[in-house]
């Protein structure tokens, strides 16, 4: 009797030992690194970080309660009546109403058109009801819970100093070191992060972050896509989203190119295959369509066959001259890419020159990556659609009448996707469950650190 | 020019040739002697180069040789080898050619492809034919880069040793300002290279100092290499100033297939030795210059040396020449001029001698004649004197009415006679007192017209027929009228003398010029040319009873006048007498 007990005891001391060791632990400094800049419209880290949104997007983009806990529609989804959280106070305390969700989305909208890329709010007017947001459109919006996921319409308002307040986990106290940093919100409506502060350090080269990473001098840091296998053959801890940045090559229809030919030649004669395997060290999705083929469900049916004769037939001999290909970053692997593609243009006839980092010279191709935040096909498509200034609306969900509506933006050709890619960070060793969002964005809030007090 | 300033000017025109000459010989050997050293210097410097330039393309081909058999290439080799992902290599040429230090470096697959590329990522998949030269010396390539432009290169290919299949290295050094650059260049010595892009050589260089100004003062030796494909030289001219001229030798660099793909120029600068020559002929020209000031100075000296005793004989001759035959040189020297001084004086003393000589014998021969003339005409009225006297004297027997009369006949003779003497003796007296002409203001018509009507009607009862011919213009001049008269009457009758059996005599006055031209012409028998030689000289006459002073007094009386008289004659042919007298217009004009 005596031995099972101690045997039982003994079981119990490590079951509960076990336990300890996995059960998140409070407080500490979690250091993330980004080549990109934290408070960058509409996705920055540090938005996501301090701003919420009224609805969330689970995994298969279904709408989730967020900020507005219930939501109903009227008129063939032409009226949309959202109804807020009650008691969430923003980072000063001050409490979250429908005047203020009004005023943020106003401020969103009003800055939305000369947003790059632009933001074209779809709704007409937004009213506030006591604690209830209306929303009122002229066209049926069955996606407005998931399009108010996106980031682009967290709720935010300024204090008497201009700094961004919102009712995220984290709050922002200052810049320390080259870093920005938060500060948990104790007071969050959905509970206190698990680590005390974040340290945002940007603009970091993706090689600089993983030297610190290697070296324990940052916790959490971004892995470019062509770099994932890397990193995978070194062991890093990575997480790695679905793909949710699309690869683009816009084509301005004026000039030589004002002819649908002449773009049909130019989307002929691209690689993928090569974009994906080699600059992309096969990460990425290669693709003719707008949306990932495992949202859509339909991208296979645009052709991502390279067609160098019939690109060359189509260009007819012509020879425009002085043709420049840009790029929306400069990063050196989108710039490879771009070199890349002038060099697949090259073979069908086209000269093209790749503009140099920072060249303000009018570019007839330019080399996007473009971020999908949406989940849901319909509201994805119509992300897309707005990224890429289309002024198509979508009204339907089916996949058919989905798939009509992007095949008859992509007929103009003025839009050759080329790959959907994924986004990648890496956690140090001492970084427990952490997790990404749908659009691969790091959700530190349910990160701990292992050794925290 | 006088003989002083011509022997001047030929002693200096001399020297200074000379001078010119030495200057312009010393210059040239000058010249040529250092532009023999300048470009020696240059084939020297090219030489060096082409063994930098090789030097350099060993350096490259040994650093594919050394990379081609490192560790690292070894295992990409290998893994590719054996089925590994090539694309995972695509950033592997970067880290080599980092630490090889080379500009160009491609990894390729044995089929040819592209696996990573450092001068032009993007490039993987794509053919590389220069595997073709695997193992072969370094060689000249043109690649093109992704901005589009193209660049020289000392290119080599290594295949990896014990990869299967065979994997490439190709990698090699671009030829730019950089390296350029590390050429050991000489001050004063610049390097510049051309290249050859979409078939046309690129105006842009790369120099090692200074860029070409302009671009195109190679253009010369540029097109001469790239044309021929041998080292050209030349002299190129970088402004209009000498001093900035080089020797300039393009050598072409010719890639595998042996087109010109560039064309390295260097260019030694002339600058050091266009100013020494400079300083060399500035000197020349100094010493040229104070040799020809102090040479003009000696031939001016030795020009007044040897001319002044010349001058002397030259003024002492214008002085003979102006009847001063008293005039002596003196002798400076025993040369040829002083021999030529001592025969000078000798010949105006001879002359003097001979004209004291001449004088004497025409004052002795005049006295003759006028001892002759005198005895000539006094013999004539002394005959009938003598006579008349003796008939008187035999007279005195007969009775003294016959007497009377004889006596009476003889007085009348001799009175006569005696007359005659006076007149004779008065002529003479006339024409040692001839008077000066009293000048007025006349027209020289109005001689010629107061002789024709005074001479018309004796011309007449000769059977002489008179011709005139006046000027319908005034011809005026300053003249005495009576002795104009007076020597123009004289020579109508000479011509009356000349007809005795009639013929023509023809007057005419009209303006030559400046003077009034009067002509009296006959058609007499004319006069030999002893004649008319000495016809003019006073008491000299052919006629039996001339004194021999008419035609004296009319030259008197017309150069008294300051005119002049001439005669024309021929023997049988006539004689014109042909006077002169200024007008007086032509007085106030001169």
């Amino acid at each position: 009797m005596v031995r099972r007990f101690v045997i039982s005891a003994v079981l119990l001391g490590l079951a509960l030992g076990a336990q300890a060791r996995t059960r998140p632990h409070y407080g500490g400094t979690l250091r993330i690194e980004t080549q990109g800049d934290p408070w960058q419209m509409p996705d920055g880290l540090a938005r996501r970080f301090v701003l919420d949104t009224l609805t969330t997007a689970n995994d298969t983009g279904v709408a989730q309660p967020a900020l507005a806990v219930s939501w109903s529609s009227q008129n063939a989804d032409h009226r949309w009546e959202f109804t807020l959280r009650p008691g969430v106070h923003f980072q000063d305390g001050a409490p979250l109403t429908g005047e203020s969700v009004v005023t943020a989305l106003n401020d969103v909208c009003s800055h939305g058109a000369t947003a790059n890329p632009p933001l074209a709010c779809p709704w007409r007017t937004v009213r506030a009801v006591g604690d209830a947001v209306i929303f009122v459109s002229d066209t049926s919006l069955p996606d407005l819970p998931a399009l108010l996921a996106q980031e682009s319409f967290a709720i935010a308002r300024q204090d008497a100093s201009g700094a961004v307040i919102g009712t995220g986990a984290f709050r922002v106290t200052g810049f320390t070191n080259g870093a920005l940093v938060l500060a948990a919100n104790d007071d969050c409506w959905a509970g206190r992060p698990f680590v005390d502060s974040l340290e945002i350090h940007s603009h970091r080269t993706a090689r600089d972050q993983w030297l610190d990473l290697s070296v324990g001098k940052a916790d959490i840091v971004e892995v470019p896509p062509e770099m994932i296998r890397q990193a995978q053959q070194q062991h890093l801890s990575l997480l790695v989203s679905r793909p949710v940045d699309l690869l683009a090559l816009t084509i301005a229809p004026n000039g030589p190119f004002a002819g649908r030919e002449m773009r049909q030649a130019v989307a002929l004669a691209v690689d993928r295959a090569a974009l994906s395997n080699v600059i992309y060290q096969k990460q990425g999705e290669v693709t003719a369509s707008l949306l990932p083929q495992a949202l859509s469900g339909y991208a296979f049916l645009f052709s991502t066959e390279r067609n160098l004769d019939r690109a060359r037939a189509l260009r007819g001999g012509a020879s425009p001259s002085g043709l420049v290909l840009s790029t929306e970053d400069t990063t050196a692997t989108m710039r490879l890419a771009a070199e890349r593609l002038a060099l697949n243009l090259r073979e069908a006839g086209f000269t093209v020159q790749v503009a140099p980092p920072g060249s303000r010279q009018p570019a007839g191709f330019t080399l996007r990556r473009v971020h999908l935040e949406a989940a849901s096909p319909a509201a994805a498509l119509d992300e897309m659609l707005a990224q890429f200034g289309q002024n198509s609306t979508v009204t339907a969900t089916d996949p058919a009448r989905l798939w009509q509506t992007e095949r008859s933006v992509l007929d103009n050709e003025t839009i050759v996707p080329l790959l959907w890619l994924p986004r990648a960070w890496a956690a140090g060793e001492r970084v427990r469950d952490l997790r990404l969002s749908p659009d691969g964005a790091p959700l530190a809030a349910d990160a701990s650190l292992e050794g925290a007090k | 020019m006088n003989l002083r300033q011509k022997l001047l000017l030929m002693f200096s025109i001399t020297v200074v040739g000379l001078v010119v000459a030495v200057a312009w010989i010393v210059s040239v050997r000058v010249r040529h002697v250092f532009e023999g050293m300048d470009q020696q210097q240059t084939a020297a410097l090219v030489s060096q180069f082409q063994r930098e330039f090789s030097q350099r393309a060993n350096d490259a081909a040994s650093a594919l040789d050394r990379m081609a058999a490192s560790d690292a290439v070894k295992q990409i080799a290998f893994e590719i080898g054996n089925g590994g992902d090539a694309s995972s290599y695509l950033q592997s040429a970067l880290p080599l050619a980092q630490e090889y230090r080379l500009d160009y470096l491609e990894l390729v697959a044995h089929d040819g492809s592209i696996i990573s590329s450092f001068q032009w990522t993007a490039r993987f998949g794509y053919r590389e034919p220069a595997i073709t030269g695997a193992s072969r010396a370094a060689f000249l390539k043109q690649e093109d880069l992704p901005d589009g432009t193209s660049q020289i290169g000392i290119f080599a290919v290594r295949t990896v040793p014990g990869s299967d299949p065979p994997l490439y290295v190709v990698g090699g050094r671009q030829i730019d300002a950089d390296f350029l650059k590390d050429f050991p260049t000489p001050a004063g010595t610049q390097v510049f290279l051309y290249r050859n892009l979409t078939g046309s050589f690129d105006a842009r260089n790369f120099g090692a100092a200074a860029k070409d100004p302009g671009g195109v003062h190679f253009q010369s030796v540029v097109d001469e290499a790239r044309n021929t494909g041998k080292n050209a030289t030349g002299i190129v001219y970088l402004t209009k100033k000498r001093a900035d001229s080089v020797d300039a030798t393009a050598i072409p660099l010719k890639g595998l297939d042996g087109s010109v793909l560039a064309v390295l120029v260097v260019a030694n600068s002339r600058r050091g030795m266009v100013e020494v020559q400079g300083h060399i002929r500035d000197v020349a020209f100094g010493v040229a210059g104070l040799g020809i000031i102090f040479a003009v100075l000696v031939s001016l000296w030795i020009a007044v040396r040897v001319s002044r005793p010349i001058e002397e004989l030259a003024r002492a001759a214008g002085e003979v020449a102006a009847g001063d035959w008293e005039t002596r040189v003196e002798i400076h020297s025993r040369d040829e001029v002083g021999a030529l001084a001592r025969s000078f004086n000798n010949m105006t003393r001879q002359l003097s001698e001979q004209r004291d000589r001449l004088v004497q014998t025409e004052r002795v021969a005049a006295w003759r004649e006028l001892a002759r003339r005198l005895a000539h005409e006094l013999k004539n009225p002394l005959f009938p004197l003598q006579i008349t006297v003796e008939n008187m004297v035999r007279a005195r027997s007969l009775p003294a009415s016959e007497f009377d009369e004889v006596f009476i006949e003889s007085a009348a003779t001799l009175q006569m006679e005696i007359a005659n003497l006076k007149t004779i003796i008065g002529r003479f007296s006339d024409f040692s007192k001839m008077p000066k002409p009293q000048a007025i203001e006349m027209d020289a018509r109005e001689a010629v017209r107061r002789v024709v009507k005074l001479y018309g009607p004796a011309l007449e009862e000769k059977h002489i027929q008179l011709g005139t011919s006046i000027a319908s213009e005034p011809l005026p001049i300053l003249g005495d009228s009576e002795l104009l008269h007076r020597a123009l009457s004289n020579l109508v009758l000479n011509a009356m003398d000349a007809m005795p059996t009639g013929g023509t005599l023809t007057i005419s006055v009209a303006r030559a010029g400046v003077v009034a031209r009067i002509a009296i012409a006959d058609t007499g028998e004319g006069m030999t040319p002893e004649e008319r030689e000495r016809l003019f000289t006073p008491y000299y006459t052919t006629r039996q009873h001339g004194t021999g002073l008419g035609l004296a007094i009319v030259q008197s009386v017309i150069t008294d006048h300051n005119g002049t008289i001439a005669v024309e004659s021929a023997d049988g042919g006539g004689t014109r007498f042909l006077i002169g007298l200024p007008l007086i217009e032509a007085k106030v004009e001169a």
